[in-house]
């Protein structure tokens, strides 16, 4: 029977398939390994933080309830009889590297991104021996754990691994590797959100971009400012609460995530008119494709005083509910047609005499110099530094979106750039025209496969001298065709990709990748998040004979 | 405020039945607000109202309670609030049959042949509070006719209301068949999830659930007297379907008015069987698969084998104990020929008979259909049967067509009647990348997408003269699994397939602008009811139709 052939191909290639993204330097043996029945995790760590505490509760937990199968032929059958002889690990000791400073998981995530530690260290020998996690900070260890859980699947009761021993010394060759949502188009609850930065944990990825307000909704309930959301959401069932805020950002803390909060300014913005029309221009006009992007127009009168000081406001409330360094505040996609028909910009532009680049430019400082003031690094969106004439700090991030080819334009300016490029990252592409009376495609078709994030490089076309300016990237997902239903399935497990680029470092090869890629996203799946099949299942369980060339 | 005027402007102009998916034949509605009294009752009059009438009766009521669907305009019914006060009150909704029309069960109406389904129904609702009425030939066009009164209501404030009474509609499909076809050998999908999908087909009137239930990836369905091929081609024990399970679908399906037709692939697609029976199958596992299957893994039915037609006439012969439909169809798709080519014994085999490759495919087609005639069943094939190759086929197969649009009119002209599943328009899994491995630049093989607007432009009489167009039964939405699975299932399929229902119960035509919003509406219902249609623009856009048009 020919079908033999199946074992032949996937023995050889068994290692390591559970590990996403792939540990920097990792060496594997061939010898199965047993969790012990009181198997613990001892952490040696003085006044170790309650979100180390908690972290090592939930891999515990993780190690009891994933109860996933190896993903071969058979689910884990054949190995019954290595798991029989097997030596059991009875004990994980976790500790921090002499000298180091205890502070939470938390706080070291939210440090400024280019200063976290997120390296760790981790052996497990194959003779039963206490297995080692080690880290110069919380954060690491906390990556350390995720790496560990990764290793081990269960057949029959037992928890094994058939890749003992195991070293492992790793550290990310990027710190920015995201995940953006946006929750205005559509809304997301608190627990989609949570479910997110679980799936995002799991692939060691350290930031969260909210997108959280656009022109369709403001579901954002912002202190002195709830009039916005409660004009500009699309339900008061549809509020993110300061509260929720605070449960999300903590949530996502714990877990080694940082939440960098969007507040998109001066355009995506006609919503705020709902509350506060005096502050839009053009809302709502039409042709809406004359005066935007999408629909529906409207954006901010950025040559008005006026708007600009209620602007700044906003952006420094909004910057007190979140703990990150970073805050964004947009800057894409501005029209200047709006602004022509509009008779009180033209009026502020007269009285004050300045053109409507000179505008925005006083527009951005004075919103920069205000969450500035509250301690946040500002993020802009590629056209704040490659199509307006504006002055921003040396500091600022620019996220790259339009395309790969202007991630070069922007570190030649001299900016800390984070990848975001609608040709490799943009989950939403391919699904349709989702404006009415066109039967068309979307303006980025077609849709990004996680093969085409996977080859993406992230210092292509920039000078060894610029290289220090690329932070990471993320993927994203716009949620013009997407809500509740469908937001598991389009990110997971694709989002993962760009997860191990820009951990691992770019070069990886999307055919030994696959077997690891199917390998997390069934993990997910036994975690409860809805990571679809890249793959039949035959397929899956069959490293490599699915391949176009196999 | 220039901002809410305008969409309550445009609201009110096109507002009638929003609800309505798909739209009726005719339909008169007025702009009356009525609401519906919370003693709300459905009265069946007639001997011997079956069973599943009165589920279907419960379950209306349940749904009435149930949904509670905010309208979809800004506001979601908070500005229809000040006419509650004057409106009149529905206590009464009466279904009757139509004289001399007989009370049996919406199941058995709903497994007769497509040609012979009676669907039509007449509904009224006066907005005076006095008695709605539902009328119709079968209990089948009653069901229907309750799926429209259920889509006419909204919910605000703890009141049940419709703004468009009275209504008057006139009712019946353009085709009988209206189905949604789904592939559970790539990846498995549990009795609920199809049970769900079922849920969501009888919401827009799909009668038809294609049921493509093996192929050569797996084989889940467990058959009286062939048990090993589910026991070792199964991904694993619990994915297996069980005869129990079956009769589960089938009767579920029935009571909703859905027949079941299901689909085993021969001779391509079983390259699993081999598992149980490695005699039985030609080139399993090759390399490359390329050179042997459209996909892997490669292995075909050795159908020039007189043991192996005989095996497969006695597996069909079981198979169609498990169905009740008068339709059962045996695939015959991407038959691949280059797998006979090195398979000795095939080749031994042909040797002997003196018979060609294709002479032997044809022995093999007429002994296993007749297997499939002799229980009554009428066999449905997928094109090549028809346009690749010279077999000898009973007038009365209807054929599949996927690959193209454009073969539409050589099937026609063949004779037999046809069912539209073009993946140029009705694909559901296009538009992804490519599954296969080490492909990172590939795409699907069907790009792009196929969205709801393309599906929905679909003409399913282009290029037929009159008399070929009376062969076209209608058409459906497919979705093979490769890249789906529970996780993506009703986001890929829903609100999309709703498409296709409505382009073959209300025929072609439609216009995408004045769709949209209905389309919106019967997805939000179905998230009411646990089905997880996907968000079609941002709902800025869905509580404002037309706003979001492209030339708006």
């Amino acid at each position: 029977m020919r079908f033999a052939i199946a074992l032949l191909v996937f023995v050889p290639v068994g290692g390591v398939f559970g590990l996403w993204p792939l540990p920097r330097s990792l060496q594997t043996g061939t010898t199965a390994l047993k969790l012990a029945p009181d198997f613990d995790i001892h952490m040696n760590v003085l006044h170790a933080p309650s979100d180390l505490s908690d972290a090592v509760a939930r891999t515990k937990s993780h190690l009891k309830n994933d109860k996933l199968g190896r993903v071969v032929v058979g689910r884990g059958s054949s190995d019954s009889s290595v798991i029989q002889h097997a030596k059991s690990l009875a004990s994980l000791h976790v500790s921090l590297t002499k000298g180091a400073t205890v502070r939470s998981i938390t706080e070291e995530a939210r440090l400024a991104i280019e200063t976290r530690s997120e390296g760790y260290s981790l052996t497990i020998p194959s003779d039963g021996s206490a297995a080692t996690l080690t880290a110069n900070s919380t954060l690491g260890l906390y990556r350390g754990l995720t790496t560990f859980e990764q290793l081990w699947y269960q057949w029959s009761g037992n928890l094994y691994t058939i890749e003992a021993p195991v070293t492992i010394t790793d550290a990310p060759a990027y710190p920015w590797r995201g995940f953006m949502l946006d929750t205005s188009r559509n809304f997301f609850s608190v627990s989609d959100i949570k479910r997110t930065l679980d799936a995002m944990t799991m692939v060691k990825m350290s930031q969260f971009h909210w997108h959280v307000s656009d022109s369709q909704s403001f579901p954002l309930e912002v202190p002195g400012y709830t009039e916005l959301a409660s004009k500009g959401a699309y339900d008061p069932s549809m509020i993110y609460s300061p509260s929720d805020v605070k449960d999300i950002v903590d949530y996502a803390g714990a877990r080694g995530i940082d939440v960098v909060v969007e507040i998109d300014t001066p355009g995506h913005t006609s919503i705020i008119s709902a509350a506060h029309p005096e502050h839009i221009a053009c809302p709502i006009a039409s042709p809406w494709s004359d005066f935007a992007a999408e629909p529906p127009s409207g954006q901010l009168r950025l040559a008005s005083a006026s708007t600009t000081n209620f602007t700044a406001g906003l952006l420094s409330a909004v910057a007190k509910m979140f703990p990150s360094t970073i805050m964004s505040t947009g800057g894409d996609e501005v029209n200047a047609n709006c602004y022509e028909q509009d008779a009180e910009t033209q009026a502020d532009l007269k009285a004050t005499g300045r053109t409507l680049e000179q505008a925005l430019d006083v527009f951005t400082q004075h919103t920069h110099g205000a969450i500035i003031a509250e301690g946040k690094t500002p993020a802009v969106w590629e056209e704040m530094v490659l199509d307006h004439n504006i002055t921003l700090s040396n500091e600022t991030i620019v996220l790259v979106w339009i395309s790969s080819a202007n991630a070069a334009a922007v570190a030649e300016k001299n900016f800390r750039l984070v990848h975001g490029p609608s040709d490799y990252f943009y989950l939403d592409c391919g699904a349709g025209e989702w404006i009415g009376k066109d039967v068309g495609n979307s303006w980025c078709d077609p849709f990004k496969t996680w093969q085409k994030a996977y080859t993406f490089d992230p210092q292509a076309n920039i000078s060894e001298s610029q290289a220090h300016l690329v932070l990471g990237g993320e993927q994203l997902l716009w949620a013009e065709q997407s809500g509740p239903e469908n937001l598991d399935p389009i990110v997971w497990p694709r989002a993962a990709t760009s997860a191990e680029v820009f951990w691992s470092g770019p070069g990886g090869d999307s055919n030994e990748a696959l077997p690891r890629l199917h390998d997390i996203a069934f993990r997910m799946r036994q975690r409860g998040i809805q990571a679809i099949q890249l793959q039949p299942m035959w397929c899956a369980l069959r490293p490599g004979l699915c391949n176009i060339d196999s | 405020m220039k901002f809410l005027a305008l969409a309550s402007l445009i609201a009110v102009a096109c507002q009638p039945a929003y609800g309505l998916w798909p739209q009726p034949k005719s339909a008169e509605t007025g702009t009356t607000t009525l609401k519906l009294s919370p003693v709300f009752t459905i009265t069946v009059s007639g001997p011997g109202v079956p069973n599943d009438v009165w589920d279907a009766v419960f379950r209306t009521e349940a749904a009435l309670n149930k949904d509670k669907l905010g309208r979809l305009v800004v506001g979601r019914g908070s500005s229809d609030t000040a006419s509650f006060a004057k409106a009149k009150t529905l206590s009464k909704l009466t279904l009757s049959l139509e004289k001399g029309a007989k009370w049996t069960s919406i199941t058995s109406e709903a497994q007769k042949a497509p040609e012979d389904r009676d669907e039509a129904y007449q509904l009224t609702i006066p907005s005076d509070g006095s008695a709605a009425t539902l009328t119709a030939n079968s209990t089948l066009g009653l069901y229907r006719g309750l799926t429209t009164f259920g889509q006419l209501w909204y919910e605000h404030s703890g009141t049940t209301y419709t703004v468009d009474a009275p209504v008057k509609i006139a009712d019946a499909p353009a085709y009988p068949y209206r189905g949604f076809m789904l592939d559970t050998a790539r990846n498995y999908f549990p009795v609920a999830d199809i049970k769900r999908t079922l849920n969501a087909m009888s919401m827009v009137k799909l009668n038809q659930f294609h049921w493509h239930v093996v192929d050569s990836q797996s084989f889940p369905l467990e058959i009286p007297g062939f048990t090993d091929l589910a026991a070792k081609g199964a991904y694993e024990p619990s994915k297996i379907y069980t005869p129990d399970d079956v009769k589960d679908i089938v009767d579920y399906a029935g009571a909703r008015g859905i027949d079941v037709m299901v689909e085993i692939d021969t001779p391509g697609h079983t390259a699993i069987i081999a598992e149980a029976h490695p005699e039985y199958i030609a080139c399993p596992g090759a390399t490359p698969w390329a050179t042997y299957a459209n996909e892997p893994p490669a292995g075909q039915l050795r159908f020039a084998d007189a043991h192996v037609t005989k095996y497969i006439g006695d597996l069909f012969s079981s198979a169609t104990k498990m169905f009740p439909s008068t339709m059962f169809s045996t695939g015959g798709d991407e038959l691949n020929t280059n797998c006979y080519g090195i398979d000795e014994p095939t080749q031994a085999n042909l040797n002997s008979t003196g018979r060609t490759l294709e002479q032997a495919l044809d022995d093999f087609t007429q002994s296993t259909h007749k297997v499939l005639e002799d229980s009554g069943k009428t066999p449905v094939v997928w094109e090549e049967m028809v346009l690749a190759h010279n077999v000898t086929l009973s007038v009365d197969t209807k054929v599949l067509v996927w690959i193209s649009s454009a073969n539409v009119k050589a099937v026609a002209e063949s004779g037999h009647k046809l069912i539209h599943a073009a993946s140029d328009y009705f694909y559901l899994d296009c538009g992804h990348g490519a599954w296969v491995g080490d492909f990172p630049t590939g795409n699907s093989w069907c790009d792009p997408f196929k969205s709801w607007q393309l599906s929905y432009s679909f003409d399913p009489v282009a290029n037929l003269t009159a008399d070929e167009a009376k062969l076209v039964l209608g058409g459906q939405h497919l979705l093979w699994t490769e890249q789906s699975s529970s996780e993506n299932l009703d986001d890929t399929v829903w609100p999309r397939a709703a498409s296709s229902a409505e382009l073959f119960w209300t025929g072609p035509g439609g216009n995408v602008s004045t769709a949209l919003p209905r389309l919106h509406d019967v997805a939000y219902r179905m998230r009411q009811r646990g089905i997880k249609a996907i968000a079609l623009q941002p709902e800025w856009c869905a509580l404002r139709p037309g706003v979001c048009d492209l030339t708006a």
